[in-house]
C-alpha cells in the first residue's frame, strides 16, 4: 500500500469478516519526521462517520481491504487529537508551500510506507504529474509513465517530505505542527516574500499574518511589488504596522512610509517610539532617490581619542537588530569625520591602541542630496561596504550600506533596460517566446507599414482606380519608418550614457544641432540612392511613373529629416519624465515616432500622387 | 491582526467596487449572445421578451453565489471544486470547460470576423491581427490594466440602446410583452429558449465572476458591495440583451426577415433602419466579441491551472508559469486557425459548443450549489433556502430543456 488515493474507499472488515464501512480519512501524529498514521476514519452504514485508533484496532492492510483485529462490537470510537492532522481533510488537494523548493503547490496524492506488521508512515506529498494521473486513474498513470519512459523522459515522482511542507491554511484549522517542521517562518525573508507574491490575495494576507513582527518587517521590505507591499500594510492594524516599521531599518521604513498617503503615514509615525520616529522623519526630509533617503542612522562613530577596547565595547553593546557593522568611524572634538577603521583593523590591533593611530584618514564621503545612483558608483569605485553621508561641516548624518547600494544598482539597471526597450523580466523566457517578444518590441514597424499601405491603397484605389499608384509609397515608406526608429534608439542611447553635470543644465541645443546635421546627411543619402535607381529604371524622366517615384523618394527623405529634427523633443520627454520619477518605456517611444513618420509619409505621398495623377 | 475599519456604504465605495461583476456579466453578451438575441427578435418579435426578467433573476442567483463564494473563501471556483470534489471530478469539469471555452472563443473570433467583414476587412486579415492583439493584451501586465481597457471597450454596448431608439418601436407593446409570459409549443422556439439560457448564463462567467472577486481581495466585509456589483452587472447585461431583441423585433420581424447570425442581423437592418444602425450594430458586435475573446483564454487557463496547482497569473513570465501561458496561447492559436481554415464548418463547431455548454452548465451549477450550501466552506454566509431552491429549480429546468432540445434535434427538427 503506497498511496493514500489507493487506500481511500477500501472496505473496513472486522475479525469476523463483516464489512463495517469504507475508509474515508486517516489521522497522523504531527510530531515526527515521518509521522505515523494514528487514526482511521471510516464511513459506516447510513454514511455515519466513525473514527478509531489505528494502533489499537487495525490488524493489517492489503490491496483490497483494511482488516481489524477484533469484532465490530468491541471497538471503541475516538476523537481527533489536537496534534493530529487528517490527510483527506487537511492535506489532500490543498495548496501547500514546499519550503525546500520554495514553491506553492497543490497536493495530488500522499505517499505512505508500511513499516512492520500494521504500521503506516507518511513519507510525503506527491505534487507532480504522476500523482495527478494516478488520482484520475492508476491505469492512466501506468500507461503515461510507460510512454514517457519509452520516449526517454521518465516521469519522476515529485514528493515533498512532511518536514518540508507548510500547510497554508493551518491558521484557520488551528493545527499545531511539530517542532521538527521547517515552516515558512524559518526561511530567509527574501524567500518568504517570493512565496507570498505567488499566492492568491487572501492567502497572502493569512500567511503574512502568521509571521511574527520581526519576520514581517524583514519580509515586507523584500517585496518587489509596491502594490503587494501596501496591500500587506493595509491588512495590519495601525499598531502592528507601526511596530513593524519601527523594527525595520530606518531607510527601508522611510521608503515604505513614503508610498503611503499622508494621513496614514502620520498616524503610523506617531504610534512608534520617539527614537525611530525621529530617525525616519529625518530621512523623509531628504528628496527621493538621494543618499539621504537610503542612508541608515545606525552606524558606529567614536572620538578619535578612544581606544580599541572602547570601540569593541561600543559594538558589543549594540541592539540585536542593529544594521551590520562594516566600519568604525572616528570624529574630532567638534564631531566632524576624521577617519575610518575596518573591523579587521580593530580585531588585529592591541586593546590599548588609540583609534586615531590606526584610522585611515582620507575618508570618502558623500553629501545627503547626492543622487543614489552616484552614491552606488562611488561605493563601487572605492570598493566600500558602506559609505558615510556627511553635512557641509563633515558631521556624519548616516551611512549607506552595500545592500542598499545593490538595490539601487538593480533598480537603475531595470529602468535603463526598459528605456532601451527590453523588459527586465524577459531574460528568463524561452527562445521561441523571446523571438515573438523581440518582434513585438523591435520590428513592429512592419505592421505599421502594412496598415499605412492598406490605407494609402484604399484611398488611391478609390480615387484613381486601376493605376497601381500605391506601389511607390509602399516601396519608400520603410526608409522613413526605420529612420524614425533609429532616431529613437539614438536618443535612448544618448540619454542612458549621459552623465549629469553638477549645474544641471541640459544639452538640448548641441543635441538639436547634431541631429539636424545627421538628419540632413541621411536625407541626402536616401534621395541620392533613389536618384541612382531612377536613372536606370526610367527611360523617360517626365513620365508619370518616374515623377511618382521621384516624389516619393523626396517625401521619404523629408520625413527622415523631420524625424531627426524632432529628436530633441524625445530627449526632452525622457529628461522630463526622469525628473518627475516616471518610468518610460522605450518601445512606446519608438512606437510613437514610427507612427508619426508613417502618418506624415502617407498623407504627404497620397496627396502628392493625387496631384500628380490629376495633373 | 484584523482590519480595523469596516467599509462604509457610500456612493464612492459602491462605484469603487463596480467592475468585476459588471465585466463578467457584460462579456456574457458576446457574439453568440448577440446572434441568439437577434434571431429571437427577428423570428418571434417581442414574443421572447418575457424571458429576460426571468433570466435576470437566474443570472443574479449564479453571479451572486459566485461573488459570495469568492468573498468568503478567497479562492477561485476551480480551487473550490478541486478541494471539495477531488482530482477526478475536477479533471472532468476542467476538460469540459477547456473544450467548451475553446468552442466559445472560436465563436468570438467568428464574430470579430463577420463584424469586420461588414466594414470590408476579410477574415484572413482581421482574425490573425485580432488574435495577435488579444494575445499581447492577455500576456502583458496586470489584470487591472486589462480590466480598464475592457471596460472602455464594453461601453460600445450603448450602441444597441441607440439602435433600438433609431428603430422606433411601439413602447407600449414592448412593455406589455416584457411582463406577459407566453410559451409556444414550437421545436425551434424551445431550442432558441435553451440557447438564450446557455448564452446568458455561460459556465465560464461563473469562473470569471468569482476569480475577479478573488483578485480584488474582497472579503466577507465587502459582501454588500460585491452583491450590488453582481446584481447591477446582471441587470445591465440583460438590459442590453432586451434592447437587442427590441431592435430586431421592431425592424426585422414585421418584414419577415430570418437571420442565422449577428452579421446577418446588421445587414438586414440597413435598408430598414438606415446605414447608421448597421454601423452601430456591427461595431457593437466586434467590441463584444473582442471583449469576450480577451477574457476567455485567461479565465480558462487560470481555472485549469488553479485546479491542478500550477502557477498562474498575467504577471508571471514564461519561465514561471509555462503551462498557464501555454494554454492561453494554444486556445488563441487553435481558435484562430479553425476560423481561418477553409473547409471547416463553423456552424457545426458553434452547435457543438452550445451542446457542451448546455451539458456543462447544470453540472457546474450542481458543484456550485453544493459548495455554496456547505457550512464548512461558507460558514454563516452559506446559501439560504430561497437561493438553494432557485438554483435547484434552475438546474432542473435547464436540464429538462436541454434534454428536450436534444430529443428534438435527434428527431430531426
Amino acid at each position: 500500500m503506497n498511496y493514500f488515493s489507493e487506500l481511500l474507499g477500501l472496505p473496513v472488515i472486522d475479525s469476523t469478516g463483516q464489512k463495517i464501512g469504507v475508509v474515508n480519512d486517516l489521522g497522523i501524529a504531527t510530531g515526527e519526521v515521518f509521522p505515523h498514521v494514528t487514526s482511521l476514519a471510516f464511513r459506516g452504514p447510513g454514511k455515519t462517520p466513525f473514527m478509531i485508533s489505528w494502533r489499537k484496532y487495525v490488524d493489517h492492510v492489503d490491496d483490497n481491504k483494511v482488516v481489524l483485529n477484533g469484532p465490530a462490537t468491541d471497538i471503541r470510537f475516538s476523537y481527533l487529537q489536537p496534534d493530529e492532522v487528517l490527510l483527506a481533510r487537511d492535506i489532500m488537494n490543498k495548496q501547500i508551500v514546499d519550503t525546500q523548493g520554495l514553491k506553492v503547490v497543490r497536493v495530488n496524492d500522499i505517499k505512505l510506507s508500511s513499516s512492520g506488521e500494521n504500521q503506516l508512515r507518511l513519507l510525503g506529498a506527491e505534487v507532480g504529474a504522476r500523482g495527478l494521473l494516478r488520482a484520475i486513474s492508476p491505469l492512466l498513470e501506468r500507461v503515461v509513465a510507460r510512454i514517457a519512459r519509452a520516449l526517454g523522459h521518465p516521469l519522476s515522482e515529485d514528493i515533498i517530505a512532511w518536514s518540508y511542507m507548510d500547510l497554508l491554511e493551518r491558521s484557520i484549522k488551528q493545527i499545531k505542527l511539530s517542532v521538527s517542521h521547517k515552516t515558512l517562518g524559518e526561511l530567509h525573508p527574501a524567500d518568504i516574500a517570493d512565496i507570498i507574491e505567488k499566492l492568491d490575495p487572501r492567502l497572502r494576507g493569512q500567511v503574512f499574518a502568521q509571521l511574527d513582527t520581526a519576520q514581517a518587517a524583514e519580509a515586507i521590505s523584500e517585496f518587489d511589488d509596491e502594490d503587494i507591499r501596501s496591500e500587506m500594510l493595509e491588512g495590519l492594524s495601525d499598531t502592528d504596522a507601526s511596530s513593524m516599521l519601527a523594527l525595520m531599518d530606518p531607510d527601508d521604513a522611510a521608503e515604505i512610509i513614503d508610498e503611503l498617503d499622508y494621513e496614514k503615514a502620520e498616524k503610523l509615525l506617531r504610534l512608534m517610539g520617539v527614537k525611530e520616529e525621529k530617525a525616519i522623519r529625518t530621512l523623509l526630509g531628504y528628496a527621493e532617490d538621494t543618499a539621504g533617503r537610503i542612508m541608515t542612522s545606525e552606524f558606529v562613530a567614536l572620538p578619535a581619542t578612544a581606544t580599541v577596547a572602547d570601540a569593541v565595547e561600543a559594538i558589543r553593546e549594540l541592539d540585536d537588530d542593529f544594521e551590520s557593522i562594516y566600519y568604525v568611524y572616528t570624529t574630532d572634538s567638534s564631531g566632524a569625520l576624521t577617519g575610518v577603521l575596518s573591523l579587521r583593523a580593530l580585531i588585529v590591533a592591541e586593546n590599548t591602541q588609540r583609534l586615531r593611530d590606526l584610522a585611515f584618514k582620507d575618508v570618502v564621503w558623500v553629501a545627503p542630496d547626492l543622487d543614489q545612483e552616484e552614491v552606488a558608483e562611488e561605493m563601487a569605485k572605492y570598493d566600500l561596504a558602506a559609505i558615510p553621508v556627511c553635512d557641509e561641516n563633515q558631521h556624519i548624518l548616516g551611512i549607506v550600506t552595500v545592500d542598499d547600494a545593490m538595490d539601487v544598482m538593480t533598480e537603475e539597471h531595470a529602468e535603463d533596460l526598459k528605456i532601451a526597450g527590453v523588459g527586465a523580466g524577459d531574460n528568463t523566457t524561452g527562445e521561441s517566446a523571446h523571438a515573438i517578444t523581440w518582434f513585438a518590441q523591435r520590428q513592429f514597424w512592419l505592421i505599421i507599414w502594412a496598415a499605412a499601405c492598406a490605407c494609402i491603397a484604399a484611398v488611391l484605389g478609390h480615387l484613381r482606380p486601376g493605376e497601381l499608384l500605391f506601389i511607390y509609397p509602399m516601396a519608400f515608406m520603410p526608409v522613413s519608418l526605420l529612420s524614425a526608429a533609429r532616431m529613437v534608439s539614438f536618443v535612448k542611447n544618448y540619454f542612458l550614457e549621459y552623465v549629469h553635470p553638477d549645474d544641471d543644465t541640459k544639452p538640448f541645443l548641441g543635441f538639436a544641432v547634431q541631429n539636424t546635421l545627421m538628419g540632413i546627411a541621411l536625407a541626402a543619402v536616401v534621395y541620392l540612392c533613389a536618384q541612382l535607381v531612377s536613372a536606370f529604371a526610367f527611360r523617360d524622366p517626365a513620365s508619370v511613373a518616374a515623377q511618382a517615384f521621384h516624389w516619393c523618394a523626396l517625401i521619404a527623405a523629408a520625413v527622415t529629416l523631420m524625424s531627426f529634427l524632432t529628436a530633441v523633443f524625445y530627449l526632452k520627454v525622457l529628461f522630463w519624465r526622469d525628473d518627475h520619477d516616471l518610468e518610460t518605456s522605450g518601445t512606446a517611444l519608438s512606437l510613437t515616432a514610427t507612427t508619426v513618420a508613417a502618418v506624415l509619409f502617407s498623407v504627404a505621398s497620397t496627396s502628392a500622387l493625387l496631384a500628380l495623377a490629376g495633373a | 491582526m484584523k482590519k480595523e475599519t469596516k467599509r462604509k456604504l457610500t456612493i464612492g465605495a459602491v462605484l469603487g467596487a463596480m467592475g468585476p461583476g459588471l465585466l463578467a456579466a457584460l462579456s456574457g453578451n458576446d457574439a453568440g449572445g448577440i446572434a441568439t438575441y437577434s434571431s429571437a427578435g427577428a423570428n418571434y418579435g417581442y414574443g421572447m421578451l418575457w424571458m429576460l426578467p426571468v433570466m435576470t433573476v437566474l443570472l443574479i442567483v449564479t453571479q451572486e453565489t459566485a461573488a459570495r463564494c469568492g468573498c468568503v473563501t478567497g479562492k477561485g471556483f476551480a480551487s473550490l471544486i478541486r478541494e471539495k470534489f477531488g482530482v477526478r471530478r475536477s479533471a472532468i469539469a476542467m476538460a469540459a470547460l477547456l473544450v467548451a471555452n475553446i468552442a466559445v472563443t472560436i465563436s468570438e473570433f467568428a464574430g470579430i470576423a463577420s463584424g469586420l467583414a461588414l466594414f470590408g476587412v476579410p477574415a484572413t486579415v482581421s482574425v490573425p491581427l485580432a488574435a495577435i492583439l488579444i494575445w499581447m493584451l492577455t500576456m502583458s501586465g496586470s489584470f487591472r490594466r486589462i480590466e480598464k481597457i475592457l471596460l472602455v471597450i464594453s461601453s460600445v454596448f450603448v450602441a444597441y440602446v441607440v439602435a433600438a431608439f433609431l428603430a422606433g418601436p411601439d413602447w407600449g407593446a414592448v412593455g406589455r410583452a416584457t411582463i406577459t409570459p407566453g410559451i409556444q409549443a414550437d421545436p425551434s422556439y424551445i431550442s432558441l429558449v435553451v440557447a438564450t439560457i446557455g448564452t446568458t448564463i455561460a459556465p465560464w462567467m461563473i469562473f470569471l465572476a468569482q476569480s475577479n472577486v478573488v483578485d480584488k481581495n474582497a472579503d466577507a466585509d465587502d459582501l454588500v458591495l460585491q452583491r450590488i456589483d453582481a446584481i447591477s452587472g446582471a441587470v445591465l447585461a440583460d438590459i442590453v440583451a432586451w434592447f437587442i431583441i427590441v431592435t430586431t423585433g421592431t425592424v426585422l420581424f414585421p418584414a419577415g426577415v430570418h437571420i442565422s447570425d449577428a452579421a446577418d442581423a446588421a445587414m438586414a437592418l440597413e435598408p430598414i433602419a438606415g446605414q447608421f444602425s448597421t454601423v452601430l450594430f456591427s461595431a457593437g458586435l466586434v467590441a463584444a466579441s473582442f471583449l469576450a475573446a480577451c477574457v476567455l483564454p485567461g479565465v480558462t487557463s487560470s481555472a485549469v491551472c488553479e485546479a491542478f496547482g500550477w502557477e498562474r497569473g498575467a504577471d508571471r513570465s514564461w519561465g514561471e508559469a509555462p503551462i498557464y501561458r501555454g494554454i492561453i496561447t494554444a486556445i488563441i492559436v487553435v481558435s484562430t486557425v479553425l476560423v481561418i481554415l477553409p473547409g471547416v464548418n463553423l456552424f457545426q463547431i458553434l452547435m457543438g459548443s452550445q451542446v457542451i455548454n448546455g451539458v456543462l452548465l447544470p453540472v457546474l451549477l450542481v458543484f456550485q450549489v453544493l459548495i455554496a450550501q456547505d457550512g464548512h466552506i461558507m460558514g454563516v454566509n452559506r446559501n439560504g433556502r430561497v437561493w438553494n431552491i432557485l438554483t435547484w429549480v434552475t438546474i432542473v429546468v435547464i436540464t429538462a430543456l436541454t434534454v428536450v432540445m436534444f430529443a428534438l434535434q435527434a428527431m430531426g427538427y
